[in-house]
């Protein structure tokens, strides 16, 4: 009758406007619901379990040394007026400690996620930029200027590093063995060799780079004269340096301070009586902050953490019993019904 | 003089003058205006629907903007974010969501404007005559000025009110059809002044116009159609002005060939634009819930970050001062200051929560919603190749809650087309309405025009073998009974007729062979089957709605006296003669009619002797001339003449719906929508057009009048209740079925006072339905105010003519029929359809998935906002109360934008939990969005607690699991954030039903755009470019070596989704149990109930839509329309002119002269006292 081009109006007839494209359509039923619970349920509690037994296999040794109680061995240290003071913690290991032992030092109620100190460091300059080493950015502040010379590094991350140091000694037949801590590689790769970059070297003087600027106020010694042992690990790229700059998520947290993996120890640290000596820098008492190693060894899944298993244990469990009352309310609405049909 | 008339008459309220022909009068009166300032008096012809101009446009679209409450809040977040010591977020994080969501809603506004503008340039420019020095010009309507004289031609629209001075016709009448103003088809007339008349019309009337220089003084513009008083002062005199010599703007002048009139208000002064009522902007139950929601939520982020800031305090005060490397930083602030920074800092922080992206999306949505109803091919009409339109685009999920549905009845409900389908002659029935058989063949009727709906051989032949006298009979009674008017065009017979019934009942008398030739004052000319026969009037009893019956007394060419009655079945049966033939088979019939909705009428005729009528009219004189209860004699005359009758038969018309609107009603009836009639038409039309459209059932039971004022009048509500119960009782079903019917003024009444409106609202609750008829627009917004007021529910108006307007604005939801009375309702309604039955696709289908969608959609949105914001309160703990935030900056600006939009727009767009053939098939779904099941507090409540058990997992799992590692700061961020992601994610895989390809790909595209991005973002590339903004470089590739990150955003995602999979598993073990039950029992009852048909308590009581007739004019004789009467027996073809105005003219004009010449006439007499 009518001819095509009058509906100029009419809507095209395709599923997508017409609302009726193909869709898949889950349908739901207790048939469904129930089974899949209780799998869920079972694959929780097979990770909760495996995870479990593997952290219950890994071995943590932790040792306190803030010296708030007067019996402890760095209660001498802890004033904080004492400089340069050395304190020594012993320790005996009963078996094997099985390696790479991981040697961490922690502190807690320290803010390193606080927000003002988190931006309080200068991005450029880290990244080896020297224009910014004259003038570092205000994010420092109140690190930024010292005596009216410019802070290298700058900011309060910096300024607060953590400088206590640690030797380990095995004591064989009364005599002391130190244990080195290998503390290469301790940083993440990408701060290593992208995120932070020492400057060039001013007429082949790396401390020439840093003329005109100063160390920050807390530090004892200038960033690239860090470690006088090895000149590559010094400046932004000195390990430590790199390990306290990624800030903690947490107010307790712990850093990693080396590895016990060379020579003897290979194997992990054997049965023995061990002397930690610690040279005793970092005040932590004024804020009741306390300090701690952390002995630990890994696994595929990192250190000792059994929060983790318990935690897919209880879901898991949770699941299966959601499963079972589901069954039991299905069963007490089902059943009736069919004996009336 | 005028002068004198200006005293008297200014105590009065008639202050508006307006002076013909004088344009340096007016002129410098003109209302202007600037912003928004006005002055002036008299307004311009020009309609301004539009809202901005280039000037106005930027502020105004600002102002309009930051009302909502969200996008003010945002716009203080970016100041905040631009004051460094607070900026816990860089400024662009906020800012570029804000601006695009300002650019893309102002452009919207900004079209919508324009199309305002555009369909008002094209009323504007439409074209009239305006009297000017050169005589007559051409002009447009934009240029009619208060105090023109205007020409308008037949067929015009009339462009501004206009008192009549003049017209072509005799005695200056003209007739104009309302069906904008009032929604009647039927034609109206309209009358000049006598004075104007005379002087205008002795000569060339445009030469006698120019000089003309009367003035008008009347009252102020008001919008009230019926009323009007005035004088008009010329020539020192005094004539008063009435409403029927106003012409409306909007009407439109038919069967008149050209009138001249005075513009006495224009533009917005006119009555119908002041009948319109303002542009209101309307707002979404569900939008005005989100707005409440969002104040809330800002109240709550204020306290929270209130609580935060004491924290920060305390921490400031308490511990950090112990603490070098913070008391360092912190310098010499006071701990108070630190907390007060920290509090903005924290607003800033915590802003996400309420969500910037949630209006842009919540609005693309719409929009999609209203471009998926312009597709929907089951709503597009072939015949006028009209697509359904959504014209509003944000009232989408109202759609889908329409408690009320308040509709016009002409031009919505029914066709506006009365056809003859059945009829009782003397006992049987003709016709037939059920099955659709083929069309008579009529070409032996040289008359006929088609157009007949009656497919009954057996009638036809008997008519032309003349073998049953009472066929021929009952098509005589309709051929001269009546107030018709005719016309030839094309050698045809057009008639015009007061009401669409009589139209169609001449119409079909001609079909079958008795064809109404013409008319004149005292004679009726009709061709019986090709035999041209004159009748005599003698007396024309006109119809009124309280007589509700018509007659005429007739002196046949045989010198018969005969009495044709038609009327309501229940007055002409009481009229029959005993001995009457046939009827109990006429109630039968009458029963059959009435079942099937159809309009009936009775015919029927009395023999009087010459004996009788000679008495009678010598009566008739002797009252017509008496000054004391003159009324009441006369009506004892009629009913004197108007009896034993012989009952002929019953005529039975249908008015024709609209197709589909019986299904369409009783499938929203069972959505459990009320559905109220508002009616500019009678309450017989209305009530049966109820019954015939299935808002109410056969056995319903009316509540009005008396009864309705005594229900809502009783004292207490206790007693209206019981007593309601009562008067139900009385019903033979006790199901308890009634419906109100009410008239308009009668409802003005009743609902005075608050109280009674409220009773009045509650009584029609528990009814099936409420008629209001007799209402005018004004009323009809009324009624809706009332319905909006007075319950809780969505009101929904629908209409076709410019009478619904204001009842289609005022409604939350205005739907507008194209029709074909203009395009003022489709102008001013939100949504747009071309049939009445698309409406049931439109709520149900369309309004239903809105709802469910928008519902999805919003709490969904809340929760993915809210869970994702939440965890900074948890992290705060431990960072002292720093406002650090827990992720990168990046991902809290894309993480709504990016991450998470694209799945949850899906959501939006496809979601169907029922297709829509169930949706139609189970229109009970419906009702769910009526009771807002879907969002209403409580399940935003438990959204909310959700979302915060959801922030809870997500940030101490993690710090749970990690706390015994190394974990830095990023390593931890970037965990959250995966859970993040995933958990929401999850939930919207859980929310998604309705599986299509593209749900699949936005969910995958959501999570590959997620770690792409943290990648880039994460890359060397972009750090050594600017290393200040891209942090987090390589956290993420760290993040994602570490095994015990993924277990930990493993474990941390199954347990923050975990309430929902159970509660989701429950509902399924749940309701899969109660299903069983509903398909067993349930369902068919319910059905069988629906179908089970009562039993009619009704009987045919249906007569004539027809106000008074023009039987006033008629017997006048000063109707223009009467043709020359063939003379000869046999009519000639070429008899019959094609045209023959002329001759009409020179005949009515004769008759006009002729009448005046009998002064004293009876039959003067008897018409003019009848109609009054």
């Amino acid at each position: 009758m009518k001819s095509e081009g009058e509906f100029v109006n009419q809507p095209d007839n395709t599923a997508f406007t017409q609302q009726r494209l193909p869709a898949w359509q889950p349908m739901l039923s207790a048939g469904i619901v129930i089974p899949l619970f209780t799998l869920i349920g079972l694959a929780f509690i097979g990770i909760g379990v495996a995870l479990f037994i593997t952290s219950q296999n890994i071995k943590v040794q932790e040792l306190d040394y803030t010296g708030t109680a007067t019996s402890s061995p760095c209660f001498q240290c802890s004033g904080l007026s004492i400089q340069n003071c050395t304190c020594e913690r012993n320790f005996s290991l009963s078996e094997l400690f099985e390696g790479p032992v991981f040697f961490y030092y922690g502190l807690s109620n320290y803010y390193q996620n606080y927000r003002q100190y988190g931006v309080s460091k200068d991005d450029y300059q880290l990244s080896g930029d020297t224009t910014y080493f004259l003038k570092p950015q205000s994010y420092c502040s109140p690190y930024q200027y010292s005596n009216n010379k410019p802070i290298v590094p700058c900011g309060s991350i910096a300024n607060s590093m953590f400088n206590d140091t640690f030797r380990l000694y095995l004591l064989v037949n009364g005599s002391r063995k130190q244990v080195p801590f290998d503390g290469k590689g301790i940083a993440w790769w990408t701060d290593y060799n992208i995120k932070y970059r020492n400057p060039s070297p001013v007429n082949g003087s790396f401390a020439a780079a840093f003329d005109g600027t100063t160390k920050p106020v807390n530090w004892q010694k200038s960033a690239y004269e860090l470690d006088p042992t090895d000149q590559a690990n010094n400046g932004f790229l000195n390990q430590d340096f790199l390990v306290w700059m990624r800030r903690a998520a947490l107010p307790n947290f712990r850093k990693l301070y080396g590895r016990i993996t060379g020579g003897d120890y290979s194997q992990g640290l054997p049965a023995g009586n061990y002397t930690l000596q610690i040279s005793y820098n970092y005040p932590v008492l004024s804020f009741g902050g306390t300090k701690k190693v952390v002995f630990s060894n890994v696994s595929w899944m990192g250190g000792k953490n059994q929060f983790l298993g318990i935690a897919y244990l209880v879901i898991g469990s949770l699941c299966v019993v959601m499963a079972i009352v589901m069954l039991i309310v299905y069963a007490k609405y089902k059943f009736p019904d069919n004996d009336d049909a | 003089m005028a002068k004198r008339g200006t005293s008297s008459s200014k105590g009065t309220g008639i202050t508006w003058e307006v002076r013909a022909n004088c344009r340096y009068f007016h002129k410098p009166q003109g209302r202007k205006s600037f912003l928004c300032f006005r002055w002036g008096r008299y307004a311009d012809n020009l309609i301004r629907s539009y809202k901005y101009t280039a000037l106005t446009f930027l502020p105004l679209t600002l102002y309009e903007q930051f009302q909502r409450a969200a996008n003010f809040f945002f716009l203080l977040i970016v100041i905040m974010q631009c004051v460094s010591v607070i900026a816990t977020l860089p400024w662009y994080i906020t800012m570029l969501p804000l601006l695009t969501v300002l650019t893309v809603r102002g452009a919207k506004d900004l079209l919508t404007d324009l199309g305002r503008r555009r369909s008002d340039a094209k009323i504007n420019r439409r074209p009239c005559d305006i009297l000017t020095t050169q005589g007559f010009t051409t002009a447009q309507w934009k240029d009619v000025c208060v105090g023109d004289v205007l020409r308008i031609h037949k067929n015009e629209v009339i462009p501004a009110d206009l008192l009549l001075l003049c017209s072509t016709e005799p005695h200056s009448l003209c007739y104009v059809e309302t069906a904008d103003i009032d929604g009647e088809t039927n034609l109206k007339f309209r009358q000049a002044l006598n004075i104007t008349h005379a002087e205008l019309t002795s000569g060339r009337t445009e030469e006698l116009l120019l000089p003309f220089d009367g003035v008008v003084w009347c009252e102020e513009p008001n919008g009230q159609l019926y009323s009007f008083r005035g004088e008009l002062h010329w020539r020192g005199q005094c004539h008063l002005l009435d409403p029927d010599h106003i012409l409306l703007r909007g009407t439109v002048l038919r069967n008149t060939d050209t009138v001249y009139g005075l513009a006495i208000y224009t533009g917005s002064d006119s009555k119908i634009l002041r009948n319109c009522g303002s542009l209101k902007v309307k707002k979404t139950r569900v939008e005005r819930f989100l707005n409440k929601v969002v104040v809330t939520i800002v109240l709550s982020l204020l306290t929270v970050a209130l609580l935060l800031a004491v924290g920060c305090g305390l921490f400031e005060h308490l511990i950090s001062p112990n603490i070098e490397v913070l008391s360092a930083i912190r310098g010499n602030a006071t701990a108070a200051y630190r907390g007060f920074l920290t509090f903005w800092g924290y607003i800033i922080l915590l802003s996400p929560a309420m969500p910037i992206s949630l209006y842009i999306t919540f609005e693309l949505v719409h929009v999609v919603h209203c471009l998926l109803i312009g597709w929907d091919i089951e709503m597009y009409w072939e015949e006028n190749d009209r697509p359904a339109q959504a014209r509003t685009t944000s009232l989408n999920e109202e759609l889908g809650q329409v408690g009320h549905l308040l509709s016009d009845k002409t031009g919505t409900l029914t066709q506006n087309r009365l056809l003859f389908r059945q009829c009782c002659i003397a006992g049987q029935i003709y016709g037939d309405i059920t099955t659709k058989s083929k069309l008579l063949d009529l070409s032996w009727n040289r008359f006929s025009c088609g157009g007949l709906c009656f497919s009954d051989q057996r009638l036809v032949e008997r008519l032309r073998e003349r073998s049953c006298s009472e066929s021929r009979e009952f098509f005589t009674a309709l051929a001269l009974c009546h107030t018709v008017m005719s016309e030839w065009k094309d050698g045809l017979p057009r008639y015009q007729a007061a009401s669409p019934d009589e139209e169609a009942l001449v119409c079909a008398a001609r079909e079958l062979g008795w064809v109404f030739l013409s008319r004149t004052r005292d004679s009726l000319t009709v061709s019986e089957l090709g035999f041209t026969r004159h009748y005599h009037l003698l007396a024309l009893l006109d119809f009124s709605s309280k007589r509700r019956r018509m007659s005429v007394l007739v002196r046949t060419p045989e010198g018969e006296l005969k009495l044709y009655c038609k009327g309501a079945d229940i007055v002409i049966l009481e009229r029959l003669r005993k001995d009457s033939p046939h009827q109990e088979s006429t109630e039968q019939a009458l029963e059959v009619f009435a079942q099937n909705c159809l309009r009936t009428l009775c015919v029927a005729v009395r023999r009087v002797s010459e004996a009788q009528w000679t008495e009678w009219s010598h009566t008739l004189s002797e009252a017509a001339t008496a000054t004391v209860h003159r009324e009441t004699m006369l009506e004892e005359l009629h009913e004197h003449m108007e009896k034993e009758l012989m009952m002929l038969g019953v005529t039975a018309i249908e008015d024709r719906l609209q197709e589909g609107v019986p299904e369409t009603i009783s499938s929203l009836r069972r959505a459990g929508v009320k559905v109220w009639v508002l009616t500019g038409d009678k309450t017989e039309t209305a009530v049966n057009v109820g019954y015939a459209c299935k808002l109410m059932d056969p056995d319903t039971r009316l509540l009005q009048g008396e009864e309705l004022r005594q229900l809502l009048q009783s004292p207490t509500a206790d007693v209206y209740f019981h007593k309601d119960k009562e008067s139900l009782i009385w019903n033979t079903d006790k199901s308890g079925k009634a419906a109100i019917v009410v008239g308009g003024f009668e409802l003005a009444e009743l609902i005075k006072t608050p109280e009674m409106g409220a009773r009045f609202v509650s009584l029609s609750n528990q009814c099936q339905s409420v008629l209001c008829c007799r209402v005018t627009p004004g009323q009809k917004a009324e009624v809706v105010e009332l319905v909006k007021k007075y319950s809780s529910s969505i009101t929904m108006a629908i209409g076709d003519g410019a009478n619904d307007v204001n009842m289609i604005k005022t409604a939350h939801i205005g739907v507008g029929l194209c029709g074909v009375e203009g395009g003022q309702a489709v102008q001013n309604a939100d949504f747009a359809l071309a049939q009445f039955s698309f409406l049931r696709r439109l709520l149900l289908v369309h309004g239903r998935w809105s709802y469910r969608r928008i519902c999805s959609f919003l709490r969904y949105f809340l929760y993915k906002t809210s869970c994702f914001a939440l965890v900074h309160i948890w992290f705060s703990l431990y960072n002292g109360f720093s406002a650090q935030p827990m992720y990168e900056s990046w991902f809290i600006a894309l993480y709504t934008t990016t991450y998470t939009s694209l799945p949850v727009q899906c959501l939006g767009f496809f979601e169907q939990d029922m297709s829509a053939e169930s949706s139609l098939r189970w229109p009970e779904a419906y009702s769910a969005g009526q009771r807002n099941e879907f969002l209403n507090p409580l399940i935003l409540l438990s959204t909310l607690l959700y979302s915060i058990y959801t922030s809870i997992i997500l940030f101490f799992l993690p710090v749970g699991v990690l706390q015994y590692t190394d974990v830095d700061y990023q390593t931890l961020a970037v965990t959250v954030e995966m859970s993040a992601i995933f958990s929401v994610t999850i939930e919207m895989i859980l929310e998604t039903k309705f599986w299509t390809k593209y749900n699949f790909a936005t969910v995958l595209l959501s999570q590959v755009l997620f770690f792409l991005s943290t990648l880039i973002l994460h890359s060397p590339r972009l750090f050594t470019a600017f290393p200040h903004d891209y942090v987090f470089f390589g956290a993420s590739l760290n993040a994602f070596a570490n095994p015990v990150v993924w277990l930990v955003v493993f474990l941390t995602t199954c347990t923050a989704v975990l309430p929902s999979i159970t509660v989701r598993a429950l509902n399924v073990v749940l309701t899969n149990a109660n299903k069983h039950k509903i398909h067993s029992s349930e369902e068919p009852v319910m059905l069988q109930s629906w179908f089970r048909r009562g039993v009619p308590q009704r009987r045919s009581s249906y007569a004539m839509s027809q106000g008074k007739g023009f039987g006033k004019l008629m017997t006048l004789g000063t109707g223009p329309l009467s043709t020359v009467p063939p003379l000869d027996g046999k009519l000639a073809k070429d008899t019959v002119r094609a045209d023959s105005p002329q001759i009409a003219q020179a005949e009515a004009a004769n008759g006009v002269k002729s009448n005046e010449n009998k002064s004293g006439n009876v039959q003067h007499g008897i018409t003019l006292n009848r109609t009054e």
